[in-house]
């Protein structure tokens, strides 16, 4: 069961620009939080481990950046995710209408194999500020409405709720991982004379 | 910051003559293509008149001499490393590299706040490598990853811990992607990247070695059969098919072992042994013996095994190199298929004590399927290792009979003495009175061109340090790259070098690349080399196998 210990899950970040991507990843890897603004360049990355059922879990966090200029990655970028965090600022109501568009765009360029149960989180993120714009109800419909996607409310700057979105996160992405064993597959017996083993093809490599 | 890529149509890669030494140092754009072929293909001969190689064999030296003179002596370490040498030239390469630094730049800001914020122990334990000194300190590092970007090997330090950098690797390889082309190479100062894409992997090699790119490639080709060898083709894309996100540790813990001796078999970790030159010129090398003996060994197991059905290969090696091949009628294995067989038994001590039954794929004789190999070594007094190998893989019992009978027909007919006298010996005795017959020699690799075997003596003073052995494989490595060159290749390099003379000639029916003490004049190393060359063509079947028998 040694190889059952090591377990990488690779989670990535989506949301609009300065929704706040990047200070939950900061908040929930270092504990830490910054006022100033600086927009990611395409991708940063950080790594956690996490203990999840008992199991050591790494997380492989990919935050994206919100700015259409530096969104230059490509499709490759989204493939094989377990799990994608879907971002909106609570006081901005354009970033909630966007996660349509941001879940529609991931679940495009990653093709999961089972979309509709693929793993998300929604994080309302800036609940710390006075001028909310988008209620948890309003919220919480638009999970529902997507088979029902967990929903967080946040604060990366005062910690709130950040490490137990996280640990949801783990979850949800680690009970996907259990489903399907591929590993006992074993292939077919090489038959002679078929003819990708035919000789001839490097002469002069052979020994 | 020079970054290799792909170009998207050939013209600019001959457009410039002034990058021109630089872009050939590097190879043609279609060539790499032509690598993902088949790595052999790396190494393959340079298409040049061999005529014209035998005519030009007495005046050529001078003439590369001159040659030699106005050639820069190292392209490569002549770049400067901000990116103002000729690679800038092409303006793509230079908004790519503009890009690829701003990206370096997002994730090193990354790791600063993660180093000074370092209140929660798991985060340190996360970064440690990055900021360790002697993990950075390596002069090669080898990353396996999914095209997902999930780490599945990392030669040095725990893949687990690395999970950051192997993100930044795809992102890097899924941006130029994005460009419908594939990164080849980064060079960064002295560290040169190379990138490998291959059936849902990525194979990334960091270095500060002498090692060309193709020589690096080469490398990650070696590993990506070596997985393959574990896994197969098939089940292999079978699995990402089905899920990209799937974590291959899962599938390959326990060969961790074979990557890593495949991997650290150079001196930059801290292995001093001709075993790398193998590697670099693609081949294998061959146990001497007298020609009766080695004829009574094939014929042994010619004659136990020709009935057997299905069986494809007998091989039968010692030490790292092979006594003996007997294959099925139209069938020949890869020197990388039989790299892949040394390695295997080379790591597996286990072997030694008791019959093994075990799948093996050899991905250059057939990427899909498992060959099942009868493993053992032919007696407890008698150190070489069998392997019997066929399709079958109900054949074990057949097998092993087989290999009893060998192994009592090869003691009575003293082939197994044989083979333990050599074995006993530091060093193969004709060989060695040979090279020291020719006091200025210090060290050659001697590779017909009819097979893909490597004959080499052992390391002597100075070549037994790790330092000193370290010049020695910068040396070679840089003569194959030369002559290999694919858009420039050569056939002759003499070259006088600050602590010895170094040559390297290929002709019609051979390679050979000798380094001589530094003291010697033109005269004695052609006097020399026509020697060794005259020695090695008689004494050729000791040290080759020129035909591999068939059962």
């Amino acid at each position: 069961m040694a190889n059952r210990k090591k377990s990488l899950l690779k989670v990535i970040i989506l949301g609009d620009s300065s929704v706040g991507k990047t200070s939950l990843m900061n908040q929930y890897v270092n504990k830490r939080f910054s006022n100033q603004y600086k927009a990611t360049i395409g991708a940063d990355f950080c790594t956690k481990e996490v203990v999840v059922n008992d199991r050591v879990v790494t997380m492989q966090i990919w935050d994206t950046a919100g700015q259409e200029r530096f969104q230059s990655l490509g499709v490759a970028f989204y493939r094989g995710a377990d799990c994608c965090v879907l971002v909106y600022d609570v006081t901005a109501p354009n970033s909630f209408k966007n996660l349509d568009s941001w879940r529609d765009e991931f679940l495009i360029q990653a093709s999961p194999r089972d979309p509709e149960h693929f793993p998300f989180v929604v994080l309302g993120n800036k609940v710390d500020l006075d001028n909310r714009q988008v209620s948890t109800r309003r919220a919480q419909q638009w999970c529902q409405s997507k088979n029902d996607i967990p929903y967080y409310e946040t604060s990366a700057k005062e910690g709130i709720n950040v490490e137990m979105a996280f640990q949801t996160i783990a979850k949800n992405a680690l009970e996907q991982e259990t489903e399907a064993e591929l590993i006992n597959d074993f292939p077919d017996q090489i038959r002679l004379n078929s003819d990708n083993n035919r000789p001839g093809n490097a002469d002069n490599c052979q020994c | 910051m020079e970054i290799d890529r792909t170009p998207p149509n050939a013209a600019t890669s001959d457009s410039n003559s002034t990058c021109g030494e630089f872009m050939d140092a590097e190879g043609e754009p279609e060539q790499e293509e032509r690598s993902e072929l088949s790595a052999g293909d790396l190494y393959q001969e340079a298409e040049l008149g061999a005529e014209e190689a035998e005519q030009q064999r007495h005046s050529i030296i001078s003439e590369l001499r001159d040659e030699l003179s106005t050639r820069p002596r190292h392209p490569r370490t002549a770049l400067s490393p901000d990116g103002d040498g000729p690679s800038a030239a092409a303006g793509q390469s230079k908004d790519l590299a503009a890009s690829v630094e701003s990206l370096a730049l997002s994730t090193s800001t990354s790791t600063k706040t993660e180093d000074s914020g370092s209140s929660n122990a798991l985060d340190e334990e996360a970064y440690d490598y990055q900021h360790d000194s002697v993990w950075r300190g390596q002069k090669k590092h080898i990353f396996i990853l999914s095209e997902a970007g999930k780490p599945i090997y990392s030669l040095h330090g725990n893949e687990d811990k690395l999970a950051t950098l192997f993100g930044v690797i795809q992102a890097l390889v899924s941006f130029v992607q994005l460009g419908q082309d594939a990164i080849t190479s980064i060079h960064a100062g002295a560290v040169k990247f190379a990138f490998m894409q291959r059936n849902s992997l990525i194979l990334v090699a960091a270095s500060r070695t002498n090692m060309s790119i193709q020589q690096l490639q080469l490398q990650l080709s070696d590993v990506y059969y070596q997985i393959l060898s574990t896994l197969t083709y098939s089940h292999m894309s079978k699995i990402f098919e089905k899920r990209k996100n799937f974590d291959l540790r899962r599938l390959l813990s326990g060969s961790e072992r074979l990557i890593y001796n495949l991997l650290a078999n150079d001196s930059s970790n801290a292995r001093v042994s001709n075993n790398i030159f193998t590697f670099l010129t693609n081949s294998i090398r061959v146990f001497p013996l007298p020609t009766t003996v080695r004829s009574t060994i094939v014929s042994t197991i010619q004659s136990n095994c020709s009935k057997i059905k299905k069986l494809v290969f007998a091989v039968l090696i010692a030490n790292n190199k092979l006594i003996a091949l007997v294959r099925m009628k139209n069938y020949s294995i890869h020197p990388a298929d039989l790299r892949l067989i040394f390695n295997l038994i080379e790591c597996s001590e286990s072997f030694k004590n008791s019959e093994n039954w075990t799948p093996i794929c050899l991905p250059k004789f057939d990427m899909n399927g498992y060959l099942h190999a009868h493993v053992s070594y032919l007696a407890d007094d008698c150190p070489a290792c069998l392997l019997l190998m066929s399709v079958d893989r109900d054949a074990f019992h057949i097998l092993s009979e087989a290999k009893q009978r060998i192994t009592d027909k090869l003691r009575r007919s003293l082939c197994l003495q044989s083979i333990n006298d050599e074995l006993q010996q530091p060093y193969n005795a004709k060989l060695h009175q040979q090279v020291v017959n020719i006091p200025d020699l210090r060290h050659f690799l001697y590779k017909p061109k009819a097979t893909a075997q490597l004959l080499c003596p052992m390391l002597r003073h100075p070549y037994k340090s790790l330092t000193e052995f370290g010049r020695l494989e910068a040396i070679y490595c840089s003569m194959l790259h030369r002559i290999h060159n694919h858009s420039r290749p050569l056939k002759l390099i003499y070259e006088l070098k600050e602590r010895e003379v170094v040559l390297a000639w290929v002709t019609a029916t051979y390679e050979l690349y000798a380094v001589f003490e530094s003291i010697v004049d033109k005269a004695t190393v052609i006097k020399n080399v026509d020697k060794l060359i005259k020695w090695i063509e008689k004494e050729y079947d000791v040290f080759f196998i020129r035909n591999h028998a068939t059962f």
